[in-house]
């Protein structure tokens, strides 16, 4: 008996709740909206949350992605101007363009010797062209397609770079060992490295302009029976990390007759591209 | 504790239904099913109802259509299994008659039913899911349950 009192009470409440809501369906528009407010704020809460947490991150994407293209840009303005300190005259502004490339390879045994960027010779690169990120050279461009272009990076073992150690301006050439660093060679026994000294491009060679940030030396073992100073470098650029990197496509060879001595050095090699069948 | 969970379950299951577009199946009201199945019919309706107030809440210009619909939809379940449910394949009488109840209710009281491609290929899939979640929730909620 009592059981079935509780069960048709609960059918009762049961009733009452679908009854509830159709006097809901019979409410007028204005009023439904006003009596569901506080329940539409709690309810929605987590969605609300999520869509403003989706939208945080997209705008910091964005401005990641601005504020890389401006670390690029001011890294190549200021070897510009470090350049310009060591002459006599202003430094002519040329027409560099820094062309953002998104890393869509790389070389499967290392992931640090060879990188493959979506951007080749439709989008202005050429072989040759330095490639550099936000934190520092990363390498150069050494093939291209219409499309895609491969890049030779630092840590290739076919890579060697002029530098210069910006504190004493001492010159020597970098080239990678097998532990993901830089090694200089002809270094010269009493020259002025020390631990913690930034290295930059010393712009001899025809790929890099000088000045660029390279790398931090992190040790100079004294060995006394070396013929040449042994300096380590621990690279600014995370090549195994990259994603994107800043191709500088240098001017043709006509543009560089305005003075510029920073980028006298560049020559962009004689190459003859095909022209492009139909269609692309 | 079961009934909480179950009706936090349904609260999960509604917001992934209210970021996905409207051809995906109706998980509330797979779910609103898996729970009526095993639960009483007070609690039944008052689930069909938290499900309904949640989903009216996307569009609270017709709220009480889906909390209509829905609460229906529990109390229905939760008195008509004892004669209709014999075995698992039962479930999708059940929601064949959710979804035609719901439908209705949109068509009649809210904005109105979606487009044809839409309402097939969701009412498609949620067809095609209800053994899966019936058989999913029941372990996860109910284990040791069997049919009558």
């Amino acid at each position: 008996m009592a059981k079935r009192l509780v069960t048709a009470g609960q059918d009762r409440i049961a009733w009452l709740v679908i009854f509830l809501g159709l006097v809901l369906l019979l409410l007028p528009h204005r009023l439904r909206l006003a009596a569901t407010q506080p329940f539409q704020t709690a309810l929605l809460a987590p969605l609300r949350l999520g869509a403003a947490v989706n939208q945080t991150l997209h705008d910091s994407r964005a401005e990641n992605e601005r504020l890389s293209l401006l670390a690029a840009r001011l890294s190549v303005d200021n070897a510009r101007l470090e350049s310009a300190s060591q002459t006599a005259g202003p430094e002519p502004t040329v027409g560099l363009v820094l062309t953002r490339a998104p890393v869509i390879s790389r070389d499967l045994a290392t992931f640090e010797r060879w990188l493959v960027i979506s951007r080749g010779t439709l989008h202005g690169v050429r072989p040759g062209d330095p490639v550099i990120t936000p934190d520092g050279v990363c390498g150069k461009v050494i093939a291209c397609g219409p499309h895609q272009s491969l890049v030779q990076t630092l840590l290739a073992p076919e890579s060697r770079i002029a530098v210069l150690d910006l504190r004493s301006r001492v010159p020597a050439l970098a080239r990678a060992d097998r532990a993901g660093r830089l090694v200089l060679d002809y270094a010269p026994k009493e020259s002025d490295f020390g631990t913690g000294d930034t290295v930059v491009t010393a712009g001899l060679g025809t790929v890099f302009p000088k000045g660029l940030r390279l790398g931090e030396v992190i040790a100079v073992p004294d060995r006394p029976e070396a013929l040449f100073k042994p300096v380590t470098i621990r690279p600014f650029a995370d090549i195994s990390r990259i994603e994107q990197v800043f191709v500088i496509c240098l001017p043709e060879a006509g543009a560089l007759d305005t003075g510029s001595v920073w980028l006298g050095n560049t020559v962009r090699p004689e190459v003859s591209i095909p022209d492009q069948p139909a269609g692309q | 504790m079961r009934t909480l969970v179950a009706f936090l379950l349904l609260y999960l299951l509604f917001l992934v239904q209210a970021s996905v577009a409207p051809w995906w199946p109706d998980l509330v009201l797979l779910g609103l099913i898996a729970v009526s199945l095993h639960e009483t019919r007070i609690t039944s309706a008052l689930a069909g109802a938290f499900a309904g107030l949640c989903l009216d809440m996307t569009n609270p210009a017709f709220t009480g259509t889906s909390l209509f619909a829905l609460a229906v939809t529990g109390y229905g379940v939760a008195s008509l299994r004892t004669l209709f449910y014999r075995a698992r394949w039962a479930t999708l009488l059940f929601v064949l008659m959710a979804l035609a109840l719901k439908w209705t209710a949109l068509a009649l009281f809210g904005p109105g039913l979606p487009d044809l491609a839409p309402l097939l290929v969701s009412s498609a899939l949620t067809m095609a899911l209800a053994p899966l979640v019936e058989l999913g929730l029941t372990r996860l909620l109910y284990p040791g349950w069997q049919p009558a």
